[in-house]
């Protein structure tokens, strides 16, 4: 079967090279090539060896890293189906219900890539880059369960589209494309992944708020024993850190976020720093908001750190959005400030602006504008105490 | 304790180390001379094929300075002098005879090396056609004896995969390395400086005089002197220094006493592909078969002059170059995996810095010159950053390259950086990015402009 591929593969691969009458979609053959057998293709000068790393390998074991999280949204999905309707259902029912309910988007949004990015790669003559599979990856996990699959393919679309492609493709994006498909649904169609009607795979007009969604929308209250009030779902600090709880497909489970953030550092894909300054800048900056909370009505400023940490998107975007390394800061000093800096807005984003409670999306999206910049400093700083050396 | 400790870097694990006994190479039949080893000279010809030469007579000089010749590393007759797209002299290749001889230049006796001065010593240096052996930095190319360095910078420690142990290379030769010390410290206002191993047993490097020295723990590329430069008195924008390998240190201490170009060479020959990897005794610019020759495995081979780094590819019937002390051989490529971006990967089939496969224990691993990936745009996992023990920004030189923005590039310190030192982020680099050849390219364009 595999030598079978492989013959395969050689026996059309004249067609694609120059000169073959399919020239122009060589990038598509050389993707599918590349998937299926590694390249043998050989060092031209120095070095002479390599590194076994390749970009394929970086974005599959992101992939890998996000697959537990599809298997237990799923089960979730069903979960609170099963609240919703009044049902009682084992896991492997509830299963069974979610991935119905999430694998049509999980295959749209792949759908979608895929050609968009294989259009691009043949226009643009530039190699289909492993990374759409990231991207792909993520879109599902970030949208609440019953979005219409058309919204799905559009925002699938805009994300690869304008979050990528017309900057040149993956490497030379400065947005994260799952972020501005996300960003994308929210500000076109509101209605279908803000509000509390969206994060319950229920019947029509069922109506469940989020946990972040129940102190924003109170005035003057203590948010944890608002939170610990809620009847309808267990919004008790354990029940949410386990995943229990309506959200996006991905979000909830915050062992497996955490699993999957451990491992991406262990294998070295993805940065610490960003992850240990976004810590930092969480719990720093709800210290703050909570030493503030008696002087003011807003509920959310009494959101203790350890709620923020489990609440909403904060620790999934941490482990996959804010490490990604291309979107992110390129320095190692500029990780940090980048890290505390997304952790401290996403604290900000959620208590000053209860109109949107779940404040990680938009301080992603927002520090990747200002990346660049805070990179700027950092190579400013490098550079000035060089001058200063030559100065001697 | 070691006075500098280098923290980033990696000694690649590569199988086929050289073991620390040195044998005699066979005997070559001819050797030669690779004038493109040598950055930005066109030479011009001393002597045409056919011509009979001694070791050490000039074979030519460069065009745009006729003060530094190039010796002849072998006595005998021009065999033939082989030319290369538009008219580069690629090889001046010197059929030995069987009586040798060498070219005699005036000798001094050891304590009178001291007491000669900067002129008499760079005018002995300069008759013997030894200056090819100075280099300087920045630029990494052959010193201009015009010019007074600030310093010269030696490095007693070789950290590049298979190099040879300068230990075992330098053994019993402190005189005639004491001699090149005493000549180089006139040749600089400075100092010299001579960085080793802080394990270093060798009673050269321990007990010469007349030094600076800096013994220095760490990782590749620790033993590269462009790293050693930058911990120890970094090059300012005007500054200039020299840099001379440690075996031609004893050359040119040979030839002060003895009037002679002394050819010795102490090598290595190791890799994958080598059955018996080991220190070789051998000469200057030998041919490759003399070293390779019943020490290679079955199958295809790549057989590199030079470090598995940063050698150049050539054949069994190619030279050393001039400024190489090893040998490296690697199976050349290998097969294609099904589905290998998914396998596991274990210590036997992948070797990577990141842990993306399984295979913790770091055995000696059968490197191929199989790229493991194809080029893709810049994805910065800090790779590049961990290998590369210097207080510069790798990333942004290499955007500030790429744009060609040269005011930035030298903001960014590019007149400290050479492309060897540049080597384990080619070697680490996910997206398969050649940042070694762009610093060069980086370089190339600031000569060029300044």
């Amino acid at each position: 079967m595999i030598k079978f591929l492989h013959k395969t593969l050689d026996k059309y691969r004249d067609h694609f090279e120059p000169g073959g009458k399919l020239e122009k979609f060589y990038t598509i053959f050389e993707a599918t090539d590349t998937i299926l057998f590694s390249t043998d293709e050989v060092t031209k000068s120095g070095p002479h060896i390599k590194d076994s790393i390749d970009t394929k390998r970086v974005m599959i074991l992101v992939v890998v890293a996000l697959l537990p999280l599809y298997i237990f949204g799923a089960i979730n999905v069903g979960f609170q189906n099963a609240i919703a309707m009044g049902l009682e259902r084992t896991n492997g029912e509830n299963f069974w219900f979610g991935i119905n309910q999430i694998l049509p988007i999980i295959m749209i949004t792949f759908m979608t890539g895929a050609v968009w990015e294989l259009l691009f790669a043949v226009v643009r003559k530039h190699p289909v880059s492993e990374g759409f599979l990231v991207t792909c990856a993520l879109i599902p996990l970030v949208m609440p369960p019953s979005i219409p699959l058309w919204q799905v393919s559009m925002a699938t679309t805009f994300g690869i589209v304008i979050g990528k492609e017309i900057f040149g493709g993956v490497g030379m994006n400065i947005f994260n494309p799952a972020l501005v498909a996300r960003a994308f649904l929210f500000f076109t169609y509101p209605a279908r992944i803000s509000g509390d009607k969206v994060w319950v795979a229920g019947p029509d007009g069922y109506s469940g708020a989020t946990a972040l969604a129940v102190p924003a929308a109170e005035v003057g209250q203590n948010a944890q024993s608002l939170l610990e009030g809620v009847t309808q779902f267990d919004y008790s600090w354990w029940n949410m850190f386990m995943g229990w709880i309506p959200g996006s497909i991905g979000e909830t489970n915050k062992i497996l976020i955490i699993l999957g953030a451990l491992f991406l550092v262990i294998t070295k894909i993805a940065n610490w720093r960003v992850m240990v300054g976004s810590l930092l800048g969480l719990v720093g900056m709800a210290t703050i908001t909570n030493l503030l909370a008696p002087f003011s009505t807003n509920t959310m400023l009494s959101l203790p750190a350890h709620y923020h940490l489990v609440m909403g998107g904060f620790l999934f975007g941490m482990a996959f959005m804010a490490t990604e390394p291309v979107t992110g800061c390129h320095t190692n000093q500029g990780r940090w400030v980048y890290g505390i800096l997304f952790g401290m807005l996403t604290v900000i984003v959620r208590s000053i602006n209860p109109a949107y409670p779940e404040g990680t999306m938009l301080a992603i999206l927002l520090l990747n504008a200002f990346a660049p910049l805070i990179d700027w400093f950092v190579v400013q700083g490098n550079i000035k105490r060089r001058m200063a050396r030559y100065a001697q | 304790m070691a006075d500098l400790y280098i923290k980033r870097g990696h000694n690649i694990q590569i199988a086929g180390t050289p073991v620390k006994e040195v044998v005699k190479a066979k005997t070559p039949s001819s050797v030669a001379i690779l004038p493109t080893d040598f950055r930005g000279v066109k030479p011009k010809l001393l002597v045409k094929e056919g011509d009979t030469v001694k070791i050490g007579s000039p074979l030519f000089h460069c065009k745009s300075n006729p003060s530094i010749t190039w010796p002849s590393p072998g006595g005998g007759t021009v065999k033939s002098i082989q030319y290369g797209p538009r008219r580069v002299i690629e090889k001046i290749e010197i059929e030995l005879s069987d009586s040798e001889e060498s070219e005699s230049y005036p000798s001094f006796r050891f304590n009178e090396i001291s007491g000669l001065n900067r002129v008499e010593i760079l005018d002995a240096l300069q008759k013997g056609n030894l200056f090819p052996f100075i280099r300087q930095r920045p630029f990494n190319k052959v010193a201009d004896p015009n010019t007074t360095p600030r310093d010269i910078f030696i490095s007693g420690w070789n950290t590049a995969p298979l190099s040879v142990d300068l230990d075992l290379a330098l053994r019993r030769r402190l005189s005639p390395f004491q001699a090149g010390i005493n000549a180089l410290q006139k040749l600089t206002d400075g100092d010299v400086h001579l960085s080793y191993n802080e394990n270093s047993v060798s009673d050269t490097l321990l007990e010469v005089e007349h030094v600076k020295k800096h013994s220095l723990q760490g990782p590749h590329p620790a033993g590269n002197v462009g790293i050693q430069i930058h911990h120890v008195a970094p090059l300012g924008l005007t500054d200039l220094v020299w840099t001379v390998n440690a075996q031609d240190v004893v050359r040119i201490g040979n030839f002060l006493l003895t009037g002679k170009l002394d050819t010795t060479l102490f090598a290595t020959v190791g890799g994958p592909s080598v059955t018996s990897p080991t220190h070789v005794k051998t000469r200057m610019g030998v041919q490759m078969s003399t070293l390779t020759e019943e020490r290679l495995s079955e199958g295809n081979h790549r057989i590199i002059s030079g470090d598995v780094l940063t050698g150049k590819t050539t054949d069994q019937n190619g030279f050393l170059g001039f400024y190489h002390s090893t040998v490296s051989v690697l199976p050349e490529g290998g097969d294609r995996e099904f589905m290998g971006m998914l396998r596991p990967g274990s210590s036997k089939t992948r070797y990577s810095l990141t842990n993306a496969f399984l295979g913790f224990a770091k055995d000696k691993f059968n490197f191929t010159t199989l790229n493991n990936g194809s080029e893709r745009y810049m994805v910065p996992i800090n790779a590049w950053e961990d290998v590369l023990p210097m207080d510069i920004l790798p990333n942004a030189l290499y955007r500030a390259i790429l744009a060609q923005d040269i005011e930035e590039m030298e903001q960014l310190g590019i007149m400290e950086c050479d492309e060897e030192d540049f080597a384990l982020c080619s070697f680490a680099c996910p997206s398969k990015i050649d940042v070694g050849g762009t610093i060069r390219d980086g370089l190339d364009l600031m000569e060029k402009e300044g």
